[in-house]
């Protein structure tokens, strides 16, 4: 049957089409263009976005330590939304508003939390539909009208039940540089919160406290340890929760002296929806879309085909899974450490990581094969704990809060002798490149560091000072110590320089090369001394008589190792690298 | 009955290729340098951009870290993702080869285990209407990481395309348990919206919306937002959606599409083709080059509106020459502008690779255009079998209907009427078309 279509066939006249021609010989062109270059799109095909990383709700950091400036508390940092470029206009990062952003923690051993302390954001935005600036003018506290994107968090906490709001509070804004925020110390402190029953808490950004130099992990793609020693983080921001609580409040039956060891982790929850008819709003469990514990898991541990299902994991499950254990108990790394540097890789299975990513550490840890623990002090794990429960081995980070804060913190932490540091919890000043580098290559076990590695990555602390007091990260934005709030100017002038071996001002005043400025910190009865049994003197008096036995027989494990482990670095040290303690 | 302007049927191939070939390889490298320097060229100087551009960060960084570890097998499948995503993004098709080239370097690099690598590999095929190698890799990369949320994105967009419901939804819901974002919402609103729930489509956008963190992703939701919207007559919905989105993006050619098409929704026909104009020449996708076709059309513009048909007409056959198939598209042409005999053909094919309600519909109108109406009915209520309220689908159904004898007159008119209720903006030619068809019916009846 003929098409009833009108004649409207029309053939273009000859100046017409030649017009035609020449108008479309660009359109014509760039039309083509399109086919060299590949096929564009048609209109019954959309293409969402796909490959977005999501870092409102991506964990970069967990801390975990007993505060400084008082070792009744202890003090939690946990870090998310990282790599935000301090100077780069007026850009912010929000925290999610449809997230729960928690810290768990589990205090008999059962990879379960015990205790959950848990963020939630909303936003007031007051910008309308006519810009998306957050701020028309320079902002001088949180409450200036200027401010026009706000945001609020409830901080509620669960104690082997449900939820219950314990604070609210403002978040302190991105840092949208000097012409918007003149002094982000003063929005800083107006953020800081006291809790009720004990504690403090902070929501905001900050210095991203983390120092390394990422392309330490060159090394898994074939570069070498040549070039490093710049600080890949260095001014950079992340979105800070710091939360400080009495000790009381996180130990088992709340006892810190029958149960010292934590387990921390954090990690982020997002509401989701269903496709079910009627379901399309905010509904079902949320889903876990982050986690964290130990530093570095994801990168020195985690094959890339694993990561995503650790990122939905809980702890509970760590052990169930064969593919996760097998990366602790017959790690990549030093495989290919050995390939390229010669140095033999430790014998498996790595029962030493067991200990210090899955168990903690102490002579009576479990192992995965029913074996002596490897490692025999006993520093950090739930067996610890008077009243533990039925300990399964999981990654977190255990934190031993009867080891109070140390006169000279060591950057090298338990590894340089220095039982307050990481792997026994994590401080802002701990290097956790080097400290993991060398504990997957053995030297916890073996007390001694490899050699070839002893450098690391060559960034031994950040690039500005920590603080003394809460919330001890630095101030966000590309700011000198100079402005750090609570540091004294003498430091400032000496901290300033990146690269040096500065511990931070958040140990107890001992700067390295600035002399003994008086320290705003109490804890120590004696001052800057790394005599062991002034030590065990301080802990006696503080933490009683359990602390002072296990801490004693510690004291005594590693005394040995950090002879062994000085005479190794005096050998091995650098010019730009001087050890402390 | 009305009808749309037609082309002659195809010219002598061989000279005309040639020439064609030549012109665009002289071109095509001028046409890249500008193509790569018009997002800035459109950023009026001096505004403030506070949504981030994550996805150019995101290339800035991996290229460097790639200069720096040329051996970073992962780093190398990011980049290859990411200039997939820039393709569309800047509306230049160059990208699709670097996208390539990329990601043969990853599985160069890394043969087996490559979840990462197959994932953009199928991100790619899928933007380049191979479907079902798309869904190739993305069974490739659940096999290598099962909890990969993004091959189940590229799994959910090659079944819907390939017609394969279940899967899709099964796909999209797994991305909704593994991971709740940008890319899990967006989906979930089409899967939505396919299926008639735009009221919960457009819910879904708005989560997806709340979890933007980078300036691609805040202009594609509210695209989306704006084409939801104008699908349901909602013109000035629509229009805020899109210039809110230009607001943080300026130069994003879909936004600058929405923009237009609301131009000629409100009677600004002059402005509504420069608009139309200017995205053409800076990103000719086919969709464009016929809606800015049929609009100078409907303005009277006969010969204007040729020229784009043949443009439309040109591309199309490199296509084909090149092996990559978008007959859905090149059917519709057909169908409106062209030989109907050609439009069957070609809709033929595309139902041979794929029974989708896409392939239903474009086959169905191919009909429609070489006078098989009571073949083409079934197909094209196939088309609305999903539930998806379509302004254009209706009217294509009344159109057929109206063909097929008193006994479907009625019909004829409901549909007719329901497209034109729904979406009254729905194209400027064929609207009018639908107008004069109901005055006929309604005085035949």
């Amino acid at each position: 049957m003929p098409s009833s279509r009108s004649s409207r066939r029309a053939r273009p006249a000859g100046r017409v089409a030649a017009a035609v021609a020449v108008a479309g010989t660009i359109a014509l062109s760039t039309a083509l263009a399109s086919v060299g270059g590949g096929v564009a799109t048609a209109s019954s095909h959309r293409e969402a976005p796909l490959i977005s990383a999501d870092p409102a709700v991506d964990n970069t950091d967990v801390y975990a330590f007993v505060s400084p400036d008082d070792p009744n508390s202890v003090t939690f940092v946990a870090n998310w939304f990282g790599l935000q470029e301090p100077n780069g206009g007026p850009t912010f990062y929000p925290w999610a508003t449809d997230a729960n952003y928690d810290i768990n923690i589990d205090n008999d051993g059962n990879a379960r939390p015990n205790v959950g302390y848990r963020l939630t954001f909303r936003t007031e935005d007051r910008r309308g539909n006519d810009t998306f600036l957050y701020n028309n003018g320079p902002v001088t506290s949180l409450d200036d009208e200027n401010l026009l994107f706000r945001q609020y968090y409830t901080l509620s906490v669960a104690r082997n039940g449900g939820w219950e709001k314990v604070v609210e509070g403002q978040v302190a804004p991105s840092h949208a540089g000097k012409a918007s925020i003149p002094d982000y110390g003063d929005l800083r402190d107006q953020a800081i919160k006291d809790l009720p029953g004990g504690g403090k808490v902070y929501v905001g950004a900050a210095e991203d406290p983390f120092f390394a130099d990422l392309r330490v992990f060159d090394l898994l793609y074939g570069g070498d340890l040549a070039e490093v020693g710049q600080d890949t983080l260095a001014a950079t921001n992340v979105n800070t929760w710091a939360l400080q609580l009495p000790l009381a409040a996180v130990t088992a039956n709340g006892d810190p002296a029958r149960n010292p060891v934590i387990g921390v982790w954090s990690d982020t929850e997002r509401y989701s929806m269903q496709l079910s008819p009627g379901k399309a709003t905010r509904t079902g469990d949320p889903v876990q879309v982050s986690r964290l514990g130990n530093p570095l898991v994801n990168e020195v541990v985690l094959p890339a085909g694993l990561k995503d299902a650790f990122n939905g994991l809980t702890p509970s499950k760590d052990a169930t899974i064969p593919e996760v254990v097998a990366r602790v108990t017959d790690p990549e790394l030093p495989k290919l450490i050995e390939g390229i540097y010669g140095v033999p890789a430790p014998a498996g299975p790595r029962n030493d990581l067991v200990e210090i990513f899955l168990t903690g550490i102490a002579k009576g840890a479990p192992t995965l094969d029913g074996s002596a623990a490897p490692i025999q002090a006993d520093l950090n794990s739930h067996v610890l704990n008077a009243d533990k429960g039925q300990i399964q081995p999981s990654e977190m980070l255990r934190l031993n809060t009867s080891i109070k804060p140390t006169a000279e913190p060591n950057r090298l932490g338990v590894l340089g002798g220095d039982l307050q540091g990481f792997p026994n919890g994590r401080r802002l000043g701990d290097d956790v490149i080097d400290i993991s580098v060398q504990a997957v290559e053995g030297a916890a076990q073996t007390g001694k560091l490899v050699d070839a590695l002893a450098a690391g990555d060559k960034v031994d602390a950040n690039d500005v000072d920590f603080l003394t007091q809460f919330p001890y990260v630095a101030l966000p934005g590309n700011v000198t110590a100079a402005d750090a709030v609570g540091a004294p100017a003498k430091l400032a002038s000496d901290g300033a320089t990146s690269g040096s071996s500065t511990e931070g001002a958040q140990g107890s005043g001992g700067t390295a090369g600035s002399g003994a400025e008086t320290s705003e910190v109490e804890v120590q009865p004696t001052a800057a001394s790394s005599d062991w049994t002034n030590d065990l003197m301080a802990l006696g008096l503080a933490g009683g008589l359990g602390a002072v036995v296990f801490a004693g027989a510690v004291a005594m494990w590693f005394r040995r190792r950090r002879a062994a482990v000085r005479a190794n670095r005096a050998a091995f040290a650098r010019g730009d690298s001087t050890e402390t303690g | 009955m009305a009808s749309t302007a037609h082309l002659d049927t195809a010219p002598s191939r061989p000279g005309r290729l040639l020439l064609v070939a030549a012109l665009a390889v002289l071109l095509l490298v001028s046409v890249i340098a500008a193509g790569l320097d018009d997002s800035n060229r459109e950023t009026p100087a001096g505004t403030p951009q506070p949504v981030p551009d994550r996805l150019a960060a995101t290339i800035a960084q991996a290229q460097e870290r790639l200069r720096r570890v040329p051996g970073d097998a992962g780093t190398w499948a990011a980049l290859g993702s990411a200039y997939v995503v820039q393709a569309r993004v800047s509306g230049n098709p160059a990208y699709y080869a670097q996208a390539q080239g990329a990601l043969d370097r990853s599985t160069q690099l890394q043969p087996t285990g490559n979840a990462a690598a197959a994932v953009g590999l199928g991100a790619l095929a899928n933007a380049r209407h191979d479907f079902a190698v798309a869904r190739g890799y993305a069974e490739q990369a659940l096999a290598g990481n099962p909890a990969s949320m993004e091959a189940n994105g590229v799994l959910a967009d090659a079944a819907t395309q390939l017609g394969d419901t279940t899967t899709a939804t099964a796909a999209v819901q797994r991305m909704l348990e593994l991971r709740p974002g940008v890319a899990a919402f967006t989906r979930a609103s089409y899967e939505l919206e396919l299926h008639g729930r735009v009221d919960e489509a457009r819910v879904a956008l708005e989560r997806a919306l709340g979890a933007a963190t980078s300036r691609d992703e805040l202009a594609f939701c509210q695209y989306y937002l704006g084409e939801l919207a104008w699908g349901g007559g909602g013109v000035e919905q629509a229009r805020a959606h899109y210039e809110r989105g230009l607001a943080a993006a300026p130069g994003d050619p879909a936004l600058l599409h929405g923009r237009a098409k609301v131009l000629a929704a409100a009677g600004r026909v002059d402005e509504a083709i420069t608009a139309y104009d200017r995205l053409t020449q800076r990103v000719p996708l086919p969709q464009y080059l016929l809606e800015y076709g049929e609009l100078l059309e409907s303005a009277g513009r006969l010969p204007d509106a040729l020229s784009q048909y043949r443009l439309l007409g040109e591309q199309q056959r490199l296509h084909a020459a090149q092996g990559s198939a978008d007959d859905v598209t090149a059917a519709l042409l057909a169908a409106d502008h062209g030989d109907p005999a050609e439009a069957v053909r070609l809709a033929e094919a595309e139902w041979s690779r794929r029974q989708s309600i896409f392939s239903a519909e474009a086959l169905a109108w191919a009909l429609h255009a070489a006078g098989r109406d009571a073949e083409a009915l079934p197909l094209i209520e196939q088309a609305g079998a999903l539930g998806r309220r379509d302004a254009t689908v209706d009217y294509r159904r009344g159109m057929i209907l109206a063909r097929l004898g008193p006994a479907r007159t009625g019909e004829a008119i409901a549909a007719l009427d329901e497209a034109l209720a729904t979406n009254p903006h729905f194209s400027p030619l064929h609207a009018s078309i639908a107008r004069r068809t109901l005055e006929t019916l309604r005085g035949a009846g």
